[in-house]
């Protein structure tokens, strides 16, 4: 039996190739975070400048050129905004105490039904919801058939539930054991609440804010159809002219907005999520 | 703390035939605690009383879905009891409010539970700061209770649960239980969930903290060994949570009250009964024959041939065991020094005969040494004489128990 060792430079290649991995997994961790923070951006910012080469390089005739008035686009992304924020706002200030109300002890059995409606409810695409709203709006006297009112309550109706569903069951995922031990310390139902279930549940809760405020931008797009304004109108004026670049303008940015909102809301997703979890 | 719980343990036998002498204050008492679980036909637990003296550590065993937890949690009631009443230290706690109840009373269990979007500090903080006590007082408490269980305040303060391993975590769930120091502690088989290892050795720790707090403990664990490790007293229970015996290990390995207990307690009961006497309490062979290494050879060889013994032990000049020495090996022409065999398989006197009888499957001698503190020899330890006192304790016991019935009062309205 040989009893020479095995000689010590080999072992110390394998150590530098694993402090080298361990250098580069270091360096790919940094890298996707750089990506992960500037990347979409970065993207957005490509996106929107060839978008605007291309409008700037299409021959426009009078009728593109007015659809596409900077002043009347901005004035859409105005509205459009103030559709979707005035909506997204008075929805988390519904759904949010009705899903902390639904998950209560008292009423907990009824969970799963709220949380399956609110799960059917997604299902309906937006166009039919909306369509039906509209219908609702127009049956009904002495509702406003036009104008921003129903626009907003047809946009608070669409992402309730994804929020109130988000909310209870990010509040029902919270470990029983902590919620336990928080109680066997004597913390009142109410303190549990607030020191334990809500922090642990707001993962869970912002990731349905950010899906219902997506979906809002989505959805304000088809504000047109009660006269609500936003950029839904341009990609109509698209259609009803017949007119591509119009039509592509419209879609676009209607696109570039749902994703820079989605970047927004992850980003305060992120600072919000309590650090340990 | 074997001395003391032995004197305890010896002190309850006396009440038991006296029937009305107190041993200690009576902590926490259950009196007909019932819980019936809505919808349920059958009560999980049904009509339990009980008495928890202070400063004892009273285990609940019995096999699963016995209601052990159900009982236990009633205590705090994280559980509501359907009925009976439940006294701690002389108030009735059944009706007040359950916050400040819980204030009053350390809470742990086996899924620990700790709050993990908060620190290590804030989770340990989390009853002082319900007490309103004002800053300092927390923050020094804290360090304090970290430091008891073994954790350094300034690595592991501001970590988050996550940060820390398993056993860590159980500590932190210890030292928060503590943090109000509260007289009562509930402890749900709080050392369920972790490794073999460091569950000995958390238990260990746990033992000798509590040698110095001298908490009233309610204690739940499945597993019997556990239970005769941590317990002042057992309490077996039968299914509803019926106390099948109630009573300290010892009296419970030699005297199981039914045949419920025996299954339970299982076969190894005389083993577990090993680990519970410790070499002080039976009697070591202390005339067996001696001799120095610096004696002359042919003194130590006319010796071993005028006595009984088979073999000798040789001591150093510190009175420590060197070597032992049979009649052939003096066939060998070298110095004592480096005759027959060197001497091992040493135990001191408050080593469990358990460890005894290891060292001497383990040493080659078929014996154990017993030595003080120092290493110096006091006596020898053989099997025959663990067996015997094996023997006697059982004869005794029996003896003890056949006296206690015929005087028993209670025995004679039954
Ligand atoms: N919330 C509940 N609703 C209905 N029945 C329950 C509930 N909790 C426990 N039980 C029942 O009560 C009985 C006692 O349960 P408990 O949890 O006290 O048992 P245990 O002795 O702690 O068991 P284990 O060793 O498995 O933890 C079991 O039969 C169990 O099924
Ligand atoms: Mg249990």
């Amino acid at each position: 039996m040989s009893t020479t060792l095995t000689p010590p430079e080999a072992d110390v290649g394998a150590r530098d190739r694993a402090i080298a991995e361990d250098k580069a997994a270091d360096s790919r961790a940094k890298r996707a975070k750089l990506v992960h923070y500037y990347g979409m951006p970065l993207f957005l910012l490509v996106v929107t400048i060839a978008l605007l080469l291309y409008i700037q390089g299409s021959e426009l005739d009078s009728i593109e050129t007015r659809a596409l008035a900077t002043d009347v686009q901005l004035d859409r992304l105005q509205q459009h905004l103030l559709l979707t924020g005035v909506s997204t706002f008075f929805v988390l200030l519904l759904a949010i105490p009705l899903g902390i109300a639904a998950t209560r002890p008292r009423v907990r059995r009824y969970a799963p039904i709220v949380i399956g409606l609110g799960n059917a409810g997604q299902a309906i695409p937006s166009l039919g919801a909306l369509a039906l709203l509209f219908f609702l709006f127009r049956t009904i006297d002495w509702l406003p058939s036009t104008g921003t009112i129903p626009v907003v309550v047809s946009l608070i109706a669409y992402s309730f539930l994804p929020i109130l569903r988000n909310t209870m069951v990010g509040l029902d995922q919270v470990d029983a054991n902590v919620l336990e031990a928080g109680r066997g310390m004597g913390m009142s139902n109410r303190l549990v609440l607030r020191r334990l279930e809500l922090p642990l549940a707001v993962p869970v809760i912002l990731a349905g804010v950010r899906t219902a405020l997506v979906l809002n931008v989505g959805t304000a797009a088809l504000a047109f159809l009660f006269g609500g304004g936003g950029l839904g109108e341009t990609i109509q004026a698209g259609f009803q002219l017949n007119r591509r670049p119009v039509l592509i303008f419209g879609a676009v940015s209607v696109a570039i907005l749902a994703l820079l909102v989605d970047y927004l809301a992850g980003l305060v997703e992120e600072f919000m999520t309590p650090r340990g979890l | 703390m074997t001395d003391q719980t032995n004197d305890a343990k010896q002190y309850d036998k006396e009440t038991a035939i006296g029937g009305d002498a107190q041993v200690g204050e009576t902590m926490i008492e259950l009196r007909e605690l019932t819980k019936r679980y809505p919808g349920e036909e059958t009560p999980a637990v049904d009509r339990v009383s009980m008495e928890i003296p202070k400063g004892e550590i009273v285990v609940f065993v019995g096999p699963s879905g016995c209601g052990k937890t159900t009982t236990l949690k009633m205590i705090n009631r994280i559980i509501e009891p359907t009925s009976g009443s439940i006294i701690i230290d002389g108030e009735d706690v059944t009706n007040i409010d359950p916050n400040h109840l819980r204030r009053r009373i350390g809470y742990v269990i086996q899924q620990i539970g700790l709050f993990p979007h908060i620190t290590i500090e804030g989770n340990v903080g989390t009853v002082p700061r319900l007490l309103g006590w004002d800053k300092d007082r927390t923050n020094a408490r804290i360090d304090e209770l970290l430091d008891i269980v073994g954790l350094d305040p300034s690595v592991y303060r501001s970590r988050y649960p996550k940060e820390l391993s398993g056993g860590q975590r159980q500590r932190v769930g210890v030292a928060r239980a503590l943090a109000a120091d509260p007289p009562v502690l509930l402890m749900d088989e709080p050392f369920g969930a972790i490794d073999p290892i460091t569950r000995t050795r958390l238990q260990n720790e746990f033992l000798r903290l509590q040698e110095e707090l001298q908490k009233t403990i309610a204690f739940v664990t499945h597993d019997i060994d556990e239970a005769i490790k941590m317990g002042d007293r057992i309490a077996i229970l039968k299914e509803q949570s019926h106390i099948a015996q109630f009573a300290t290990p010892e009296e419970i390995l030699t005297n199981p009250a039914d045949e419920f207990v025996e299954d339970f307690v299982g076969t190894g009961a005389t083993l577990k009964r090993l680990k519970l006497t410790r070499v002080r309490d039976i009697e070591v062979v202390d005339d067996a024959l001696i001799g120095r290494l610096d004696e002359p050879r042919e003194d130590l060889q006319k010796r071993l041939n005028e006595s009984e013994w088979t073999a000798m032990l040789l001591l150093d000049k510190d009175n420590k065991p060197a070597r032992w020495l049979r009649a052939p090996d003096f066939r060998h022409d070298r110095p004592a020094a480096e005759l027959g065999l060197p001497a091992r398989a040493m135990v001191e006197k408050q080593a469990t005969l358990s460890d005894a009888l290891e060292e001497m499957l383990v040493g080659s001698a078929g014996v154990a040494i017993v030595v003080d503190g120092r290493g110096a020899f006091e006596g020898i330890l053989d099997v025959d004489s663990i067996i015997t006192s094996i023997q006697t304790m059982r004869d005794a016991d029996a003896e003890f128990y056949r006296a206690a019935k015929l005087i028993d009062p209670a025995d004679e309205v039954a």
